[in-house]
């Protein structure tokens, strides 16, 4: 515990009503979206950078773990005080300040939730593209510390194409600013790409100036169904070899589809191997001629049914099943654990096959969705993790399906980070020598490993 | 020693851990985006109710002071991939609360007004019919007769606060041009209970659940209708799950009623040249599903133009008036409130539509508040008000 001296000490830097040692909101800033969950010892709310540069000196001298948190919704563990210590929470610095219409820019706090930015910037007729699942909820400093992905990647990429410049504290309490408002920049180390997906290790992001796009003129969304699952993949990789690059190119495997059925009894026929849900956008003549193409990818490779909204609600009628994916999962069983494998888009039938292939092996239920045409898949293993032998089970398939993803050439972790939760298997993708750098990195920001330690094995 | 109770919430259990802590209700609960703090989010609270069931923390003044600050709007069950029974727990944990002695002192008061007044005003049980006496032509006595087809409930709040007198007036009238064969139970009706269930005193809410029953049953009818949309979630939803007495009569809305009236041509709405919004009431909306029968009464009208909120039906944001929030935390409420109106605002309606006396209450204090930030004045008028002005305007 930490001393009354030391609590009144924090008062003083962020005022009394932001700091609590309640057991209750101790319980309640414990846990992120792994639910695996870690007491910290006192919560601090942050007003502004000063108050945080402040905290860092204070918890320098008195080498008390800083872990910052956004709306802890994070699938990896990464805004969990694994060891104790002040939990700093972002989510009041939540201002949205400027859009910048001439440069494209937006520029705004960290805590500002990712959706009110889209929001924002959709009433001047400009989006901000990165879409996580998480967007309503999820806090701007969350997504950049952990480089988080969405639906749009393979057209529109992820957070840290659209990070322009940041406001960072680093763990020894300076205020620095990473990057420049401009398009191009090459002064010295691109230390602001350094801070993207730095999952709250280097540094507390405290401000950004994101980028920001025209919005599409216009949008086609197309459902497609196939028997085999093989088709459905052989599609990915033909619309992208046709020079089409789509801004949505989804996959819903067939145990995920009677997961769908069960829950909200769509019709869609339960042996269907795969559904694709496939979105162009751009100009009006060029959508029109994409989908076309889209449609004759779909057909040479044997799709059963190939569906073109054509109205917003017909859209919104084909966007049901995806939409409800991970909800209809989630009800299967009490334990659902949402996995971010990601391999080379060729090499997607593959890893859908292994993942079968194990799921088949532990007798357990893994639904696969997710983002194929990036070839950033969610296994979800469906599990009660209350039965020991169900989370040892776990435990090793998840290890099983780590091992094939990289055999593929692949990436433990497409969007949701290492944190904790893929902490010990990282090795198992990365060498000794990136993971000895990575380490020198961190020791060089934070010597006294005083920012959200015991992350990313490096401890 | 402190009796610490904890059976209500043990036996759930299961559902708790259903919560897999994914924060997608932040986006929506009222509470926390006031508050912006994670322990009052259905998610804070899950994982509070869990560590109390686990025997991590015991019950105390702090946890209850969270439990209690919640407006039981359920939007968090929409929006949750889960579908834990949010609402169901956040009950269960009250009536441990309430077992182990600790919950907000004020819900003493409430019950004591309930159980000594049969209402949850100060006012004697025989004020009741106050209301009617400025009704011309309206005689209370014949309101009161023997057996009636319909019987109206008219809830505490219409009841007894002069505000919102024009609902039950309005209704009485809108029966009357239909002919319709209805009684009220005037000083005979007791408080649904809702407010004691929803803070987790059961016994009490039981006992007035069978003599409310029993009473319907008295006057030989055949359905009731309440204006109050908490009194009809609570016929509807709670009774049959807590009374003894068996309920052999339909309970509705009124709206879904005067739609009934409406479509069997015995009640004619004229034109009214007016562009309205309509407010889903929480208890109505998802804690019912009735979303579009207030909706078709204010179609029926010809001429009004409806223009929607940007968040309607089950993704209607609430108004702060719910579940004993106000007298837990007025400046919260008042706060959910004035975003409410904001919403509102943006419609470009003359007059927001509400089917609930407490939303119609809540929206127009607000309204008042920020008469001086709006671009025009928007009134508030409950859908009985709005069709009764309809049939009275007699096709000009």
């Amino acid at each position: 515990m930490i001393a009354d001296k030391k609590i009144n000490k924090l008062k003083e830097i962020v005022g009394g009503d932001a700091v609590s040692t309640a057991v209750e909101d101790r319980i309640a800033y414990s846990y992120d979206s792994t639910r695996l969950e870690y007491l910290p010892d006192i919560i601090v709310k942050a007003k502004n950078a000063e108050q945080i540069s402040n905290l860092f000196k204070f918890a320098n001298e008195n080498n008390i773990p800083i872990t910052p948190r956004g709306s802890a919704t994070g699938l990896s563990g990464g805004c969990l005080a694994v060891n104790g210590g002040i939990l700093l929470v972002m989510v009041e610095m939540n201002k949205i300040f400027d859009i910048n219409t001439v440069d494209l820019l937006v520029d705004a706090e960290a805590g500002v939730i990712t959706e009110e930015i889209d929001k924002k910037a959709r009433k001047f007729n400009l989006f901000y593209p990165p879409d996580p699942g998480s967007i309503k909820s999820s806090t701007i400093g969350g997504n950049i510390a952990e480089n988080a992905g969405g639906l749009r990647g393979l057209k529109y990429g992820v957070t840290k194409d659209y990070v322009n410049s940041l406001e960072v504290v680093l763990p020894t309490g300076e205020i620095a600013q990473f990057g420049a408002k401009t398009v191009k920049g090459v002064t010295g180390y691109n230390l602001k790409d350094l801070m993207v997906g730095s999952e709250g290790t280097l540094g507390v992001i405290t401000r950004a100036t994101l980028n920001l796009l025209p919005l599409p003129q216009k949008r086609a969304s197309l459902l497609a169904l196939f028997d085999k699952l093989t088709d459905a993949a052989q599609t990915v990789v033909d619309i992208v070899s046709e020079g089409v690059i789509t801004s949505t190119l989804e996959i819903i495997d067939n145990v995920t589809i009677n997961a769908i059925e069960d829950y909200l009894d769509l019709g869609i026929d339960r042996n269907v191997g795969a559904m694709l849900l496939i979105e162009v956008d751009g100009q009006e003549g060029a959508v029109d001629i994409e989908a076309e193409i889209i449609k004759k990818v779909c057909n040479k490779n044997n799709t059963t049914s190939c569906k073109l909204a054509k109205s917003e609600s017909e859209r919104d009628s084909l966007w049901s099943a995806r939409r409800a994916a991970l909800s209809a999962l989630a009800r299967v069983k009490p334990s659902t654990i949402l996995e971010d494998a990601t391999i080379p888009r060729s090499k997607t039938v593959q890893l859908i096959k292994a993942i079968n292939r194990i799921a088949e092996k532990y007798d357990i239920r893994i639904g696969t969705f997710g983002h194929a045409g990036d070839g950033n898949l969610h296994p979800t293993i469906l599990t009660d993790l209350r039965i020991k032998e169900e989370a040892e089970k776990v435990e090793k398939v998840i290890e099983e399906i780590f091992k094939e993803t990289v055999k593929l050439g692949g990436t433990l972790s497409g969007e949701h980070g290492i944190g904790i939760s893929k902490a010990k298997y990282l090795q198992m993708e990365i060498s000794p020598e990136t993971f000895g750098i990575m380490k020198r990195v961190k020791k060089a920001f934070d010597p006294n490993n005083i920012l959200n330690p015991g992350k990313m094995s490096f401890d | 020693m402190i009796k610490i109770e904890k059976g209500n919430i043990t036996n759930k259990v299961d559902e708790l851990f259903n919560c897999s802590r994914c924060g997608s209700c932040l986006a929506v609960c009222p509470v926390y985006r006031k508050t912006l703090n994670e322990s009052f989010s259905p998610r804070g609270k899950l994982s509070l109710i869990e560590a109390l069931s686990k025997g991590v923390i015991e019950p105390t003044e702090r946890l209850s002071d969270i439990l209690y600050t919640c407006t039981l709007c359920n939007y968090c069950y929409v929006e949750c991939p889960s579908g834990v029974l949010i609402k169901d727990l956040f009950e269960a944990v009250r009536l441990d609360l309430i077992g182990s002695k600790k919950y907000p002192k004020i819900l003493d008061l409430l019950k004591e007004k309930i159980s000594n007044g049969k209402n949850v005003t100060f006012d004697s049980n025989e004020g009741r019919l106050d209301w009617v006496k400025q009704l011309p032509g309206v005689n209370p006595e014949d309101l009161l007769k023997e057996n009636a087809e319909v019987i109206y409930f008219v809830g505490c709040v219409s009841s007894f606060s002069p505000r919102a007198f024009s609902i039950p007036r309005s209704i009485i009238k809108l029966l009357k041009y239909a002919k319709a064969d209805f009684g009220l139970l005037g000083e005979e009706e007791w408080c649904c209970g809702f407010p004691l269930l929803s803070a987790g005193m059961h016994g009490e809410a039981e006992e007035i659940a069978d003599y409310n029953i029993k009473k319907i049953k008295q006057k030989g009818a055949k359905k009731i209708i309440t204006s109050c949309p908490t009194c009809y979630h609570t016929w509807k939803h709670e009774y049959p799950k807590i009374a003894s007495e068996k309920i052999d009569f339909k309970i509705m809305h009124v709206s879904e009623y005067l739609m009934a009236l409406i479509d069997d041509g015995k009640l004619k709405p004229s034109p009214l040249d007016l562009t309205v919004t309509y407010h889903d009431p929480c208890d109505l909306g998802r804690n019912s599903g009735i979303y579009e029968i207030p909706r078709e009464v204010i179609k029926s009208i010809p001429n009004i133009k409806l223009n929607e909120m940007e968040q309607n039906r089950e993704q209607a944001n609430c108004c702060g008036g719910g579940g004993n929030l106000e007298s837990i935390n007025e400046e919260l409420a008042a706060s959910i409130a004035s975003d409410k109106v904001e919403e509102i605002e943006k419609t470009g309606a003359d007059v927001v539509i509400s089917a609930c006396q407490q939303c119609e209450r809540t929206i127009h204090t607000q309204l008042r508040k920020k008469k001086k930030e709006l671009k025009k004045k928007v009134k508030t008028w409950d859908l009985t008000e709005l069709l009764l002005k309809s049939i009275e305007a007699k096709g000009e």
